[in-house]
């Protein structure tokens, strides 16, 4: 199963390099074209205070944590 | 291998009937976090207006047949731009548990009753440049029984069309864990953590990121309220991570998902997914669906409720001739998979305010982990989490 | 670190690698710089149609914006100044709208007001013609149709250094 994840890894930028040489789907935009991309549901970590409260949660219960930034500290929760 | 150290004798069961302060079982504080950036200063550029938000969150989780913890918290955000260069971002947020600590595995019945207040706070600095922004963040919590200061430093570079951003950070930790219980005194726990990533336009309607984190942690691991728990004090992780938001321009819906990989030298393995589709409803209001899968492969020294024949429990079988150098009942170590359910409502009344509410199911069971042989001996786990906020901007 | 942790750190590095050079392909290439002959171009506007050759002999001001564009919002009220302390001497700001629809370009409108010229292009024509980097981006043509100064951007910062570029292309131009 890890081998299945591995090449499932691998198999992104494969398939990115396909899209891209097909000239579809991967095409990053110009300047002005980028209207959807602005829109808040489109960033990232759009609401801190609710993101930081879920990760808290799922630190506090579960064995895996992080990935999305560095910062912040520890607690007795672990 | 003989134990570097013995345990300390079984404790006898507490009175359920007397509270007693104890801390560390869970508490739950919006902030102070490590892995998570404070994302409104993500930004390429300055943020246009200051944006002040409270929410008030809660927290309840139960086994069968048992109510355990509830957690109330209040929390604050603010960002500002300062003379247009840079920004200022500060959270400060209140724990409020109190309930039945876990009757996990530990088996020694009786759940006990505890109360306890914790306060986290985090103020970031950052300052812009034409195509990049670097940032210094400063941390710190305290509660009864832990305290922990840190920092972290985060620099984003974006390419000549800002469709490709370069991000990286690093940050440290320093603990101080002095658990009412006394077992230990003025442990220390540091750890340090360094991150690269990438985040690109992949067209007008799809933006994707990849982040690669390494954590390495040195000191006191151990959960000292657990009878029978030592960990190694070495603690390593890995982490990838891959998020895609993309947008349906049919109906204006986004798609955002995001897939982790979690490895670390306890030997957990763990897999999370996440897909969360927000759909607006109107102008003003706005609904986010999410559902979350997560996998988790035991520690390697993490032990079934199978007890030495001799000592009984909560001591692991073969304790009494040949003690492992490390061993922990925690059910969080163990093999187990867990699904969240849930749903955001967004409400927003005008260009300054707006309200929102999102409230989670969780449920974690060894029968769910991915590919079956989850840990034997646990009962389901289920939680519910709430959170309402408001958000002003200025 | 396990070997098996190795190898996966290898397939991410390889695709956050992979993924920060997928935009190589499509770097722009081409500049519209300071003294080439800007595009020609004929696009509607609120009241009717307007062309560059219409503009000859104007500093005309090409500015391109849209509704997502924040610093938009704050280039307007001073674009409106401009327009109205040096529209005597020969200033036309051209403000030309690259949203894909056009209700979204009239919701700004109306809750920005502005007293210059909009000219419409949700095909995107001339923004690639102009070669824009960034939003906004705004252009000084001068009277024979040549770009004498380019900005990308907007902050309050750069105003005045943007006003002093208005006031010297009008000056060059009247001595001719």
């Amino acid at each position: 199963m890890k081998l299945m994840f591995r090449r499932l890894l691998l198999a992104i930028p494969a398939t990115a390099s396909i899209a891209l040489l097909s000239g579809c789907a991967i095409q990053p935009p110009q300047p002005w074209e980028k209207a959807n991309l602005a829109r808040k549901e489109m960033t990232m970590d759009a609401d801190p205070l609710d993101q930081a409260f879920t990760q808290h949660i799922y630190f506090s219960k579960e064995s895996a944590s992080g990935g999305y930034g560095v910062g912040g500290g520890g607690c007795g929760c672990n | 291998m003989a134990a570097t150290s013995r345990p300390t004798p079984f404790k006898p069961k507490q009175a359920s009937s007397e509270p007693r302060k104890r801390v560390g079982a869970i508490t739950l504080a919006a902030l102070a976090l490590p892995g998570v950036m404070l994302g409104a200063a993500n930004a390429d550029s300055a943020p246009e207006d200051a944006v002040i938000s409270a929410k008030l969150q809660g927290y309840k989780d139960s086994q069968p047949n048992l109510d355990r913890i509830k957690v109330i918290a209040p929390s604050l955000h603010i960002l500002a731009p300062i003379a247009g260069a840079w920004s200022v971002e500060a959270s400060v947020v209140q724990d409020n548990i109190s309930g039945a600590t876990p009757r996990w595995h530990t088996s020694v019945a009786g759940a006990s009753r505890m109360e306890d207040r914790r306060i986290a706070s985090d103020v970031k600095l950052t300052r812009y440049f034409d195509r990049a922004a670097i940032g210094a963040r400063f941390s710190y919590s305290d509660e009864n029984d832990y305290r922990s200061n840190a920092i972290a430093l985060d620099g984003r570079y974006s390419s000549a069309d800002n469709n490709t951003t370069w991000v990286a950070g690093i940050g440290a930790s320093r603990d101080a864990i002095n658990p009412v219980n006394q077992i230990v005194e003025n442990e220390r726990k540091n750890v340090v953590e360094g991150m690269i990533g990438v985040v690109q336009a992949l067209s007008k309607n799809d933006l994707a990121q990849f982040n690669l984190t390494h954590v390495r942690g040195r000191g006191y691991f151990n959960d000292p309220y657990k009878l029978v728990d030592q960990r190694p004090r070495e603690k390593n992780q890995t982490i990838g991570l891959i998020r895609w938001n993309h947008f349906i321009e049919g109906n204006s819906t986004t798609v955002r998902s995001s897939y982790r990989f979690y490895s670390d030298s306890y030997g957990v393995q763990a897999h999370t997914v996440q897909v969360e589709w927000v759909v607006p409803l109107s102008e003003r209001f706005t609904i986010t669906p999410s559902t979350r899968y997560y996998t988790q492969r035991q520690a390697r020294f993490y032990f079934n409720p199978v007890y030495d024949p001799d000592i009984g429990e909560p001591y692991p079988a073969g304790y009494s001739t040949n003690p492992p150098t490390y061993y922990s009942a925690d059910a969080r170590l163990s093999s187990y998979g867990a699904f969240t359910l849930g749903s955001k409502f967004e409400w927003r009344f005008d260009k300054l305010w707006s309200v929102d509410f999102k409230y989670e199911l969780y449920q974690q069971r060894s029968s769910w982990r991915l590919g079956g042989g989850g840990s034997p001996g646990l009962l389901p786990f289920r939680a519910q989490f709430a959170q309402i906020g408001v958000s002003r901007r200025f | 670190m396990s070997n098996q942790v190795m190898e996966t750190m290898r397939s991410f590095t390889i695709a956050v690698v992979a993924l920060s050079l997928i935009g190589l392909p499509f770097t722009q290439v081409g500049a519209v710089e300071v003294g080439s002959p800007a595009p020609t171009y004929s696009l509607p506007t609120t009241a009717g149609k307007v062309d560059s050759a219409g503009l000859k002999g104007k500093l005309v001001y090409v500015d391109f914006w849209a509704s997502w564009c924040v610093p938009c919002k704050q280039s307007f009220p001073w674009m409106n100044e401009m327009q109205a302390k040096y529209g005597n001497r020969g200033l036309h700001v051209l403000a030309i709208n690259v949203d894909g629809k056009q209700a979204d370009a009239d919701k700004f409108l109306g809750q920005v007001p502005a007293k210059f010229q909009i000219a419409f292009d949700p095909a995107g024509v001339t923004p690639r013609q102009f070669a824009v980097k960034a939003m906004p981006t705004s252009y000084l043509v001068d009277g024979e149709g040549r770009v004498v100064y380019v900005h990308a951007g907007f902050r309050e910062s750069d105003q005045k250094s943007i006003e002093a570029a208005i006031v010297a292309a009008l000056d060059t131009m009247k001595k001719r």
